[in-house]
């Protein structure tokens, strides 16, 4: 079988390379391009493990093909923030404890992220609809709510 | 390990050596072919998709959104010869609103339909079933295309779709025919598409203004679950509060998403505060026929069916 070139963003570098026909996004983020932030879970897009921004939209990379993504722009977890500060989400999850075993955190940032782009006052139903397809066994979601909030007020004030 | 070093040593990026390494050894082994090879077709224009269409038929697997057919495929992608990709063709994501017609490009995703406002406006029980599908991450990929030609009796659009009387446009090289929702679905998971052909558009009939609609979907709890049960009810009235026309859609509740005609007789040509809600719910129960399955029993479907259609009257008359 023939390998396909893709060429796309990734965390606002250009990157082009070959993949299988049938790479899920998700496998060449984490085994070829070695950023292994984005986990999996269900592999089937149910858990949010693996959610990552594709054009700001929070998506399961479980549930693409790699191949998909040609001429468009991905965003892992490795890409929020700056070279030197962390993104204020994440600064939040730390303030708020909402990481226990940290398996659903970079879903969960990616999630949050997808929904402070779009909505800059969420109000605390909107944070838990945007977070429906993340899945956390271990906080409760308390923490993980209250952390959004938090950012999202952080982030209205700046 | 490498990894852990790198993390260590700041934000992992993508460029590593590693990397580097790996694609030069690609490039020795694979033939290096650009997205639209025979593995991976990924036309721009729908013309070129209908061709690749006759030349494949089912040999190539058509992807949308993947939302399906990555779930069907899970741990067997490597069985797929060939992926017949429909994401780069414009033509397919666009919404057109007409006077007598709003047309629905097969790859509008369900986002898009949860949040555009002129569907919201026009045709609320599209845009509230969107937003009540699986979770933000499936309705930014899944496609109301992928939803039809799915053909799950479970599906969230399919009843909407039956109460609004929309037509399918379908396309192959030798021209296109249109379908209406009702006799397009065949059974579960089956439909009369041909291995030719391509779901083009969406077409439906604008509502009237002033048009009554009640969207409903019955699962085990909110998000990500299959539903156990949707109704989509429709009513146009005239200036003196009778109904023109009713349209009564349910899903989940039979082989394939099917309308309540006795109910609809029974609504048509009385004035709203006539109707009896509990005879609709009893006409509404008698007229599904569903399965016991993980989901909900017979009986429990048939008693939902009849209460969600009892309140959603009864709601309209409060109106
Ligand atoms: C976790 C999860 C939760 C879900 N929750 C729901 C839910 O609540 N409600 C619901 O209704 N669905 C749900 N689904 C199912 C799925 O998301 C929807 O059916 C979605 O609309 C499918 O669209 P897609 O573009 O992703 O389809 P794809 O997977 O890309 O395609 C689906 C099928 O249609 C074919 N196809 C797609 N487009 C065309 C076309 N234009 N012409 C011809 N063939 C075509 C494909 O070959 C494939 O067989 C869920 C799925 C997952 C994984
Ligand atoms: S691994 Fe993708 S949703 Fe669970
Ligand atoms: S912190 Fe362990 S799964 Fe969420």
């Amino acid at each position: 079988m023939s390998k396909v070139k893709v060429a796309f963003t990734l965390n606002d570098q250009e990157i082009s390379l070959l993949v299988q026909p049938g790479e899920r996004l998700l496998d060449t983020i984490r085994d070829r391009l070695n950023l292994t932030g984005t986990k999996e879970g269900c592999g089937v897009g149910e858990c949010g493990a693996c959610t990552v921004m594709l054009d700001g939209q929070a998506v399961n990379s479980c549930l693409v093909l790699t191949a998909q993504v040609d001429g468009r722009e991905v965003r892992t977890v490795e890409g929020l923030g700056g070279e030197e500060e962390v993104d204020k989400l994440q600064q939040a999850f730390i303030d708020h404890q909402a990481v226990q075993c940290g398996f659903c955190t970079p879903g969960m940032l990616m999630s949050a992220r997808a929904l402070l782009n779009d909505t800059s006052s969420p109000t605390r139903e909107d944070i838990k609809t945007a977070l429906d397809g993340n899945l956390c066994r271990c906080t409760g979601y308390k923490q993980i709510v209250e952390a959004v909030e938090a950012a999202a007020e952080a982030e209205g004030a700046d | 390990m490498e990894n852990s070093r790198r993390n260590a040593s700041g934000r992992p990026k993508a460029s590593g050596s590693d990397f580097e390494a790996e694609q030069e050894n690609i490039q020795e082994l694979g033939r290096e072919v650009p997205v639209g090879s025979a593995d991976y077709l990924a036309p721009k224009s729908l013309k070129k998709a209908l061709e690749y269409r006759s030349r494949y038929g089912y040999k190539a697997v058509v992807i949308a959104g993947g939302t399906d057919i990555m779930v069907d495929y899970f741990e067997r992608l490597s069985e797929v010869s060939s992926w017949l990709d429909l994401t780069k063709i414009q033509d397919l994501k666009e919404i057109k609103f007409g006077p007598e017609k709003i047309r629905l490009g097969s790859m509008v995703t369900h986002r898009k339909l949860a949040t555009d406002s002129r569907i919201r406006e026009n045709l609320p029980l599209l845009a509230e079933s969107a937003s009540e599908v699986g979770a933000w991450q499936i309705q930014s990929r899944g496609t109301l295309g992928g939803n039809i030609v799915t053909s799950s009796p479970a599906g969230d659009a399919l009843a909407p779709l039956l109460a609004y009387q929309a037509r399918f446009i379908l396309g192959s090289v030798s021209g296109q025919r249109e379908v209406a929702a009702e006799d397009f679905f065949t059974g579960p998971k089956e439909n009369v598409m041909t291995q030719e052909e391509l779901l083009i558009e969406v077409v439906i009939p604008t509502p009237r203004e002033g048009t009554l609609s009640r969207w409903k979907k019955v699962g085990k709890r909110k998000a990500m679950i299959i539903s156990s049960l949707t109704m989509a009810l429709l009513l146009e009235l005239d200036d003196k509060d009778e109904i023109t026309a009713a349209r009564a859609a349910y899903g989940a509740v039979a082989p394939r998403p099917i309308r309540a005609t006795e109910l609809e007789v029974y609504l048509t040509g009385r004035k709203l505060t006539e109707i009896s809600a509990g005879k609709a719910g009893e006409l509404a129960a008698q007229e599904i026929s569903p399965i016991t399955d993980i989901r909900g029993t017979v009986d429990f479907r048939c008693q939902v069916t009849r209460d969600i259609t009892e309140q959603a009257l009864l709601g309209f008359q409060q109106e």
